[in-house]
């Protein structure tokens, strides 16, 4: 595990990543965003369907949360150096539990939207829902099995594996997130394709020194 | 006193007394002279007024369909699709406003027809005789809803004008081309200009509509300015903005969403909750400006307005011919 011992001599950067608050507040002030639109700006754009927008932007967050969970692992296999990366990587449950509660804010949003669940249950069909449902299902059972308990009674093994789903969740995320809108959201391609690249970066490392060192 | 029997489209004006402010002021001189010229002389003083800002004179208490109510005024003017100035629906507002001017603005008229010309958009207004309000539905393919307030002239007075040959079977519509200035045109993916059609009886059907003003005040630039298609049974991208040119022909004019995506998006884009997007349903919508807990309400087939348009469609399958 990734229980470095502080050095004395910890840069501000660091500190800042390290601590737990500091990390909290970056995942919970742009959840608050909406606020802004909504109440202080009255942004008619905005108010024309004000929780489309939050809607949007809920799904928005629990997408870039994920990409950044994700993207923990390859930036320490990268930089092994790095005391940031290190830093990133004490706070791997937060992020993907709060990338997870996103979602579930996300999905009950869109139950308020839709004025219950009928449309849901009339939708399912369709593969833009379908992709969206199964993502959020998945996120669902690796938060519940990041408690403690559970990641004991899984054994380290499956419990990796399992939560290697997260890489599927990020796929369905991608096209859940493309295909809801009429014409393809750049958005889409910031979010995830940085994260393919360090992917493929990681992998190309892996395979360099497969069998020398193995890191996941 | 001016008696007039409203027609089976006209919505009740009963919920926009509160824009009543907005009619009287800042319109366009020329449309303020011929709105009061040409159609304020038979309505007297009273009726001068309100037709002036291109509205009928009163409230229709006859009218069944009390529930509707037009969306107000800035939503209808800052929730737009006009990816000619970007692809968020608060992109238009901004952009369409930032040095690209509708005006001075000409319009062609030009293929099968006898009398192909060419008239700045004041001189249009004129020869069709002033303008008109109608409250029209809104329904957008995406799934949302409006209720415009709409001024302008019926497509088919323009159609008279032009005088179609008997081989004119549609009409292709033509927008602007500015990438200069309209910044969602720098993105050439959609193959600008946009382009829209219609087969010419839909021209000729009462509803089709030309716009020039929403609640009595000039269309503004991000609605489509000077001069917007407005077809209501119809999905809102078909009502092409800011139109350069009016072709008449004798085959089937393309459009942009079909051919962006013709798996998605057809030639009639006619409203119908039976015949789903293939990634939403169309079965029901949401209303613009009704708030946080406002849900959804059923979609009309035709949009509402079955009685004056489903004979145009009769025999044809439209869940082919979406």
């Amino acid at each position: 595990m990734v229980d470095a011992i502080p050095t004395p001599r910890a840069s501000l950067p660091e500190k800042l990543l390290r601590s737990k608050a500091f990390v909290c507040t970056l995942i919970v002030l742009p959840g608050l965003w909406p606020a802004w639109p909504l109440f202080i700006s009255r942004n008619p754009s905005v108010l024309a369907d004000p929780l489309k927008y939050v809607l949007h932007h809920l799904g928005f967050l629990a997408c870039v949360l994920l990409a950044t969970v994700l993207s923990f692992t390859p930036l320490r296999v990268i930089f092994p150096q790095s005391k940031l990366a290190l830093a990133l990587n004490r706070h791997r449950r937060l992020v993907g539990v709060s990338a997870f509660t996103y979602a579930a804010l996300h999905l009950a949003t869109h139950l308020v939207y839709e004025g219950g669940f009928g449309v849901l249950a009339s939708d399912v069909k369709k593969p833009f829902l379908v992709t969206g449902l199964i993502a959020f299902t998945i996120l669902l059972t690796l938060a519940v099995t990041s408690l403690n308990r559970l990641v004991r009674a899984l054994g380290a093994k499956h419990w990796k594996w399992l939560h290697r789903l997260a890489y599927v969740a990020a796929a369905l995320a991608a096209y859940h997130q493309s295909a809801a809108r009429k014409v393809f959201p750049m958005q889409v391609l910031w979010i995830f394709v940085p994260l393919a690249l360090l992917e493929i970066i990681r992998i190309g490392i892996r395979w360099r020194h497969s069998g020398v060192h193995k890191i996941t | 006193m001016n008696i007039r029997t409203p027609k089976d489209w006209e919505l009740p004006e009963s919920a926009v007394t509160d824009e009543a402010i907005y009619r009287l002021r800042n319109r366009r001189d020329f449309l303020k002279t011929l709105g009061v010229g040409l159609t304020g002389a038979a309505l007297g003083t009273r009726g001068l007024l309100a037709a002036a800002a291109g509205f009928p004179d009163k409230e229709n208490p006859l009218y069944p369909a009390a529930s509707l109510k037009p969306t107000a005024y800035n939503f209808i003017t800052s929730y737009n699709n006009f990816y000619e100035f970007g692809t968020g629906k608060d992109d238009p507002v901004v952009y369409a406003n930032k040095g690209w001017k509708p005006d001075p603005w000409t319009v062609e008229i030009a293929g099968l027809v006898r009398a192909p010309a060419k008239f700045a958009v004041n001189d249009l207004v004129a020869k069709l005789g002033g303008i008109e309000q109608r409250v029209y539905r809104h329904r957008c393919v995406e799934a949302w809803s409006m209720v415009v307030p709409w001024d302008g002239f019926p497509l088919a007075k323009l159609v008279a004008l032009a005088d179609p040959k008997p081989e004119a079977k549609f009409l292709k519509f033509t927008s602007f081309l500015d990438p200069k200035n309209a910044v969602g045109q720098q993105d050439s993916h959609f193959g600008w200009p946009y382009v829209e059609g219609l087969r010419l009886d839909e021209a000729t059907n009462e509803l089709a509509f030309i716009a020039t003003g929403i609640y009595g005040k000039a269309i503004p630039n991000q609605n489509g300015a000077p001069l917007r298609l407005v077809t209501p049974w119809k999905y809102g991208f078909k009502g092409i903005k800011s139109i350069v040119k009016i072709e008449f022909t004798d085959r089937v004019p393309s459009n942009t969403w079909q051919r962006l995506a013709p798996d998605e998006y057809g030639f009639y884009a006619n409203v119908n909750p039976q015949v789903d997007h293939p990634r939403w349903s169309q079965s029901s919508e949401r209303v613009i400006g009704g708030g946080i807990f406002a849900g959804r309400q059923p979609t009309l087939m035709f949009n509402g307005y079955e009685k004056q348009v489903a004979a145009l469609y009769k025999g044809l399958d439209l869940t082919r011919n979406f």
